[in-house]
């Protein structure tokens, strides 16, 4: 370790790593300080049970962008990727499977099973999320116009924006503007009759949201993750944290972990110096770039004096709450959901008011008595993560509030565990009894451990006003107003999940500015 | 509806004119009297009590209290000793002024604070990360200006300290019969003078204390209008009159930087990041746009309009407070300012105004235009620009006992 | 068949009539045909009970649009506005809060719920006069169409976009916020107090089927401030004699430049031939013609009973239903024997004289929004009610009081079907004075008459599709040019020469006569007539 470099990354999850490859390709000297003793941030495995590997706290990958996957040459450091999204079974809980693959014709024989309406229906979806999706491309790829500022460069990115959105033709367009929006479960039901193939595709659109599917704007969320997910990484996201690492050391980025950082170091003029370690060691950079939350950076990172009023009130509203539990099972035999063995990628929510119904337990503060499953089932495909014959089940629930009434203690955990397995069993009779192990990660926990905020996965809510500026509008390039602090996290545009995105434009916004 | 101070069941036997205002939500006393004149000269020549309770009061405690409040004074509040006042402002991110008052030190940890306008929630926004406690005591905590030549000799009949040495601009607690006041030598009116501090139970004791022993020095009541004659003699601006409140204004153009309000003297820019400073520092270097200055305005041009219309010259008897255009010529083609409040001054025998002007304009000594409107018809006069401080006694700061 | 008109208007609510008004201003032969005995749609007064006049639906008003005062000068005819100087919030706990026109007196109510609440309250209203400024110039104007590439839209386009840009960027920002957020998480930006913030965000719900936690409704909450705007206008009010006022005046206005208004005409059909509208068929079987048809129904009504599917295209047929109107409130008119007074604040002080809002707390709203969301009407629902004869006396006989009260959720869709809420009417309206009788003692033993409207009823009595009182719900894809459909947001319909003026169309709900006023405008700039 050096104590002089172009550039600091704080946080090596899979932007900061995005991000500090990116410069260090760029000719930077670039270290990355990472607070946990492994890399990966929230896509990094952990082992949660002797012998049971989990494969990251989110398990979707399919909306990783092949850019980025190009620009650092990922393949050549080992990612597996298939440029297809995973094959997806959405649960009925009596019973009823349908599978979603990249293969329309299949995926439309397989709901024809239950609806020849939705069978068709299911074709104009995705030829209408097919028709959409250049423009919302466009939209996650670049830089976004700085709408507040609104310069002359802003606006005609922002009329170049608009033309891509009449370029999709005056129906498509007004179509766009019409469901975007409108509340998912008006949008789904308008098209879809079959009660648990709607639940299961609405379910994208409320994850990590503080939404249920019948508030507005939901359906922009759905149509945003439609669009954005087209692609599979074998081995989740640990595999793309490997992948990273590798190429982070290709081009001579420092990587250090167990390495927190307590304080960005400002000069007189309030310009960034340096980064204070948590053992008081100073490390100089005049450019410092964090992936850690807008809360993090912000509040804990410097001193309350050193940003003004108006940045410090829009970081406290930025609206972070988490919704969700992650619960890793380890199962000593294989799962089975509804009858079929070998399913990776599986969603359960019955019927659009049982989910909103989930969701008003979070309103007064409670969580879901049956709660919404996102399950991944790493081990189908990676049988390393479990003793022979055995599985891990990685399952995102909602809905939990982030403010549970009387606190997150192991009590309420225990219960809230309970409810997914209780949950689980519709769909899987008998699983209670080969769970040999279980770790239950309350929104509580994952503020802890990843310093999350309100253990908000996407480092802030996806609600329209938070994607537009994201976060708040005077850092919705990447810069702040701390001249040579910037962010590079799930915090800015395009936002959470795993993109690898905010770390790639971050990283040319450093660029660009110096 | 506004509401009683704890002095009200004195003051309202005592305001026999009926004249009053709304103070902060506070009935407050115009004029005890029909004309205020006698109230004014008493602030002048012997002493006036005017019941101050409506401005906004501030505990702030904590071990963080002086660096908290330096981030949000003007002025670096941790230069502050033990036991002295200071006066300032305090603005918003972008160098707007937001309030001024006065800031107490009482302790090491302990300030108090005096506001016009409620400045809690303000002053809440910036704890984040202090070992800071506000506590709006406004309600709980009476105030008593006892302001003119003879305060001090009033004061010192009933309260246990030395008085004589208390210095300007410096406070103390005394004991009065069984409970304690807290004095500021500190007021409104520009000359000799204390503001007492007092739990509102205790308030009517005080209030007569004071008026038993006043008796032999002549005080008196005074309202709020004998006050505004001496704030504009002492030059002393007025929020909502000489400036707004940046919070509340709805347009830039009526919110002003502590420069152009001839407060830049208590601004310290080159420390710790405070409110405002990186928006001030910019105004430093590239000059302000506005400046508050006195304007002399003259007499004997004042009299030859009258004179023409076969009048004798007329002063309205209060200060005013109307927004009067100041030109640069007597054409009347450019308006480069406004007066804001004014009034014939007794002591000094002229007749003069505080107002804000372009900056370019501030010389002092040079001379403007002030429009007057004599008989429906508006006309001009010159005014000679000033210091906003016409009167300034030295015994407004001097002791009589060298200390 | 007697005359040839220019204009035919279907339906004499306020829109209606100010349509009416402004076309016969400006020389048009009008026609305006109501099908009830009264005039006012739902801005309607009745004497349902001897000396009672109740504002059976609509109660307030405060975003009446002034110019449109001054143009039709209804002064002269009779629009008088009683200004309301108080909002009340009882509290079960016997507490209450009230918010005053005085700031210091609001302050010092405020403050015993939150000090900082209390002093960033003025703060507030300052940003949101600057919002309104914004609403005027959207609401003052016709929806531009982004569809077109036609320069005179590209300029109405810019100019809003000039006015957006002036904001500056703090409040454009807000401005986004504003659009896109809920009532809730837009008030938490300024308030930490639920007392405070409960009866401020039920601005964002009134008439919606939302929730104060459902995004979106922090817009509605701005239109409630658009009274602000207009300087010397105090913001909400009363119509003398109840709202019905406010229509009476409009048509006195329009007979005035000669306009023709017929009441129990109801009009059973647009005429339509060759694609075009030439004239109305009447219940009665009466027909007649004019050179053009002005609705000022609801747009689902217009389209799809009115013209019929078999006029219209397939395209325009599947828009039109995907229209939601989904009507979210009721309405309980009491007539008292004497003042009611609440526990909380006894007395007929000046704080029962302005609205009084029964939203003790978000969690309260919340749940009475849940009920609703699953097809039931909210037991303990979100009420806002006004006392009106306190303040004129005209209303009601000496000593004797009204009680109107708006109520919310009774969704319209209830689980057993809308056709069955005769059934549960009157256990809707105990709801309601049951959950009033909780902060008035003896409530139950003044009522001297009570009226129930369900949604159904709304919809029957005042031909408001599934009783939406906006004609509409106000969300984004039903606003601006898509209200109520893109391509036909200009007051012109998919049929040529018939045209729409009523809450349905741009600007949207409430009694702001500015689509009867804009529709006016267009067909006379158009020389459509």
């Amino acid at each position: 370790m050096n104590d002089k470099y172009d550039i600091i990354v704080i946080g090596g999850g899979h932007n900061g790593l995005t991000a500090a490859t990116k410069l260090a390709k760029n000719g930077k000297k670039v270290a990355v300080i990472e607070k946990r003793q492994a890399l990966g941030g929230i896509a990094a495995g952990e082992e949660f049970h002797p012998g049971y590997k989990s494969t990251g706290l989110i398990h979707d990958t399919s909306t990783i962008r092949m850019s980025v996957v190009k620009s650092l040459n990922l393949k050549d450091f080992g990612l597996n990727i298939e440029e297809k999204r995973p094959n997806t079974t959405i649960l009925g809980s009596s019973g009823e499977c349908i599978e979603l693959s990249d293969n329309i014709e299949e995926t439309c024989q397989e709901i024809s099973k239950y609806s020849n309406k939705d069978a068709e229906a299911y074709k104009d979806y995705r030829s209408f999320i097919a028709s959409i999706r250049p423009f919302v491309d466009g939209l996650m790829n670049e830089m976004p116009p700085d709408l507040i500022k609104l310069g002359t460069k802003d606006l005609w990115t922002l009329l170049k924006k608009a033309i891509g959105l009449k370029r999709l033709g005056n129906k498509t367009m007004l179509e766009f503007l019409k469901v975007a929006p409108m509340s998912v479960a008006d949008f789904i039901n308008e098209r879809f009759e079959t009660e648990f193939l709607k639940a299961g595709l609405v379910a994208p659109a409320i994850y990590h949201s503080y939404t249920g599917p019948w508030s507005s704007y939901s359906t922009l969320n759905l149509l945003l993750w439609e669009c954005a997910s087209a692609n599979s990484i074998i081995g989740g996201p640990q595999a793309l944290v490997t992948a990273l690492e590798k190429a982070a050391i290709a081009v001579n980025v420092d990587i250090l972990t167990n390495c927190g950082a307590k304080q960005v170091l400002l000069d007189d003029n309030n310009e960034v110096m340096g980064v204070l370690l948590a053992d008081d060691k100073v490390v100089q950079a005049p450019i410092v770039a964090s992936s850690c939350t807008p809360l993090v950076t912000f509040y804990d990172l410097l001193k309350p004096n050193q940003i003004e009023y108006s940045l410090e009130h829009s970081i406290k509203h930025y609206r972070s709450r988490g919704t969700a539990v992650k619960v890793n099972l380890a199962l000593n035999k294989a799962l089975s959901l509804n009858g079929l063995s070998n399913i990776e990628y599986a969603r359960t929510g019955n019927s659009i008011d049982e989910m909103e119904k989930s969701f008003d337990f979070v309103k007064y503060r409670k969580f879901s008595v049956t709660p919404i499953l996102d399950i991944h089932v790493p081990s189908v495909s990676s049988p390393e993560l479990a003793p022979e014959n055995h599985c891990v089940v990685s399952v995102i629930a909602h809905f939990a509030s982030h403010e549970l009434e009387g606190g997150w203690s192991e009590d309420p955990k225990k219960v809230f565990g309970q409810n997914v397995i209780q949950t689980l069993e519709q769909y899987s009779p008998g699983i209670s009894n080969s769970v040999v192990g279980m770790e239950v990660l309350s929104p509580q926990d994952l503020e802890e451990r990843y310093g999350l905020a309100n253990g908000q996965v996407y480092h802030g809510e996806h609600a329209v006003d938070q994607i537009l500026t994201r976060p708040i509008p005077s850092c919705m390039r990447y810069s702040t107003p701390i001249s040579g602090l910037y962010l590079c996290g799930s915090g800015s545009h395009p936002g959470g999940g795993i993109t690898c995105m905010p770390g790639a434009l971050g990283s040319e916004a450093i660029l660009k500015n110096r | 509806m506004p509401i009683k101070s704890p002095f009200f069941p004195r003051t309202s036997q005592l305001c026999t004119s009926m004249y009053w205002k709304e103070w902060a939500g506070y009935h407050a006393v115009s004029s005890y009297g029909t004309l205020h004149d006698v109230e004014y000269f008493a602030f002048r020549y012997s002493a006036g009590l005017l019941d101050i309770t409506p401005l906004f009061k501030y505990k702030i405690t904590g071990t963080d209290s002086a660096s908290f409040l330096s981030r949000v004074m003007v002025r670096d509040i941790s230069q502050l000793k033990i036991g002295r006042v200071t006066y300032c402002c305090w603005c918003n991110e972008d160098g707007k002024v937001v309030d001024d008052g006065t800031v107490m030190r009482r302790g090491e940890n302990e300030f108090f604070v005096t506001s016009a306008d409620p400045c809690f929630s303000w002053f809440s926004r910036f704890t984040r990360g202090y070992d800071v406690e506000v506590n709006d005591i406004s309600d709980q905590i009476a105030g008593l200006a006892v302001q003119g030549p003879t305060s001090r000799d009033i004061l010192k009949k009933f309260c246990d300290v030395d008085l004589d040495s208390l210095k300007f601009f410096s406070t103390t607690s005394a004991k009065v019969k069984d409970f304690e006041i807290y004095i500021s030598r500190t007021g409104y009116t520009g000359d000799l003078g204390y503001e007492l501090w007092i739990e509102n139970e205790n308030a009517l004791t005080l209030w007569d204390l004071i008026m038993d022993y006043g008796k032999s020095y002549d005080l008196r009541p005074a309202g709020l209008a004998a006050l505004d004659v001496t704030r504009v003699e002492a030059g002393l601006i007025l929020k909502d009159v000489d400036y707004y409140n940046a919070l509340h204004t709805l347009i830039e153009d009526r919110m002003s930087s502590p420069y152009e309000i001839s407060l830049g003297w208590t601004v310290n820019l080159e420390r710790d990041p405070f409110n405002g400073q990186a928006a001030l520092k910019a105004e430093k270097q590239a000059g302000s746009n506005w400046a508050i200055v006195g304007l002399d305005i003259d007499w004997v041009e004042i009299e030859e309009l009258y004179n023409r219309h076969g009048l004798p010259p007329e002063v309205g008897s209060t200060a005013w407070r109307d927004s009067i255009p100041i030109y640069v010529d007597s054409s009347m083609n450019k308006q480069i300012g406004y007066a804001t409040s004014g009034t014939w001054s007794p002591i000094l025998k002229k007749n003069i105004a505080l107002a804000t002007i372009e900056k370019k304009y501030d010389q002092i000594d040079s001379k403007l235009q002030i429009e007057v409107t004599v008989e429906h018809k508006r006309h001009t006069v010159t005014a000679t620009v000033s210091k906003p401080q016409f009167y300034n006694p030295e015994r407004k700061t001097s002791n009589p006992v060298k200390s | 068949m007697s005359k040839r008109y220019d204009s035919i208007i279907i339906g004499g609510g306020h829109n209606g009539l100010i349509c009416a008004a402004y076309l016969a201003k400006a020389g048009r032969k009008v026609l305006v045909l109501e099908k009830r005995h009264v005039l006012g749609g739902a801005a309607v007064s009745e004497e349902l009970y001897p000396g009672f006049t109740f504002s059976v639906a609509s109660y307030v008003v405060s975003l009446f649009r002034p110019h449109i005062i001054r143009e039709l000068n209804l002064a002269k005819h009779g629009y008088e506005i009683i200004p309301m100087d108080c909002s009340f919030l009882p509290l079960p706990n016997g507490d209450s809060l009230a918010r005053w026109a005085d700031p210091q007196r609001s302050r010092r109510e405020i403050a015993r719920f939150s000090q900082k609440d209390a002093e960033t309250y003025p703060e507030f209203s300052r940003v949101m006069t600057h919002m309104g400024k914004l609403a005027k110039a959207v609401i003052d104007h016709p929806a531009p169409d982004i569809t077109s590439m036609n320069p005179r839209e590209l300029a109405n386009i810019f100019r809003l976009g000039r006015t957006f840009k002036g904001l500056g960027p703090e409040l454009l920002h807000l401005n986004t916020k504003l659009v896109t957020m809920s009532a809730l998480d837009f008030l938490d930006l300024w308030f930490e107090s639920d007392v405070l913030k409960a009866p401020m965000a039920v601005s964002g719900i009134i008439g919606t089927f939302q929730g104060v936690r459902s995004p979106g409704t922090a817009y509605v909450l701005l239109h409630h401030y658009m009274g602000q705007l207009d300087g010397s206008f105090r913001s909400w009010g009363f119509s003398k004699g109840g709202t019905g006022g406010v229509s009476l005046a409009c048509a006195s206005s329009a007979r005035s430049y000669g306009a023709e208004i017929r009441t129990e005409a109801a009009v059973q059909q647009v005429l339509i031939k060759n694609g075009e509208a030439r004239g109305v068929v009447l219940e009665n079987g009466d027909e007649i013609l004019a050179n053009s048809i002005v609705s000022n129904l609801d747009p689902n009504r217009t389209y799809l009973k009115m013209v019929g599917e078999s006029e219209l295209d397939d395209e325009v047929v599947k828009e039109i239903k995907r229209y939601k109107l989904r009507g979210s409130s009721g309405k309980v008119n009491l007539a008292l024997d004497r003042v009611p007074e609440f526990s909380c604040r006894p007395g007929d002080g000046d704080h029962i004289r302005g609205d009084v809002a029964i939203a003790p707390s978000i969690d309260y709203l919340e749940k009475a929004f849940d009920q609703a969301k699953y097809g039931e009407f909210s037991t303990r629902p979100y009420i806002n009610a006004v006392i009106p004869s306190l303040t004129d006396p005209s209303v009601a006989p000496p000593g004797k009081h009204i009680l109107s009260c708006f109520v919310q959720y009774a969704p319209y869709h209830i689980k057993e079907g809308a056709e069955n809420w005769p059934k549960y009417r009157e256990a809707f309206g105990d709801a309601v004075v049951d959950t009033m009788a909780e902060y008035i003692p003896g409530l139950k033993d003044m009522i001297l008459y009570r009226q129930v409207l369900t949604p159904w009823d709304i919809e029957q009595t005042m031909g408001l599709t599934e009783g939406n009182i906006f004609q509409g719900e106000l969300s984004l894809e039903q606003l601006l040019f898509q209200r109520p459909l893109a391509g036909y947001a200009k007051y012109k319909t998919s049929i040529n020469k018939l045209w729409m003026c009523g809450s349905g169309t741009h600007p949207g709900g409430g009694i702001m006569g500015a689509g009867g006023e804009l529709c006016a405008k267009t067909m006379l700039n158009a020389r459509a007539i």
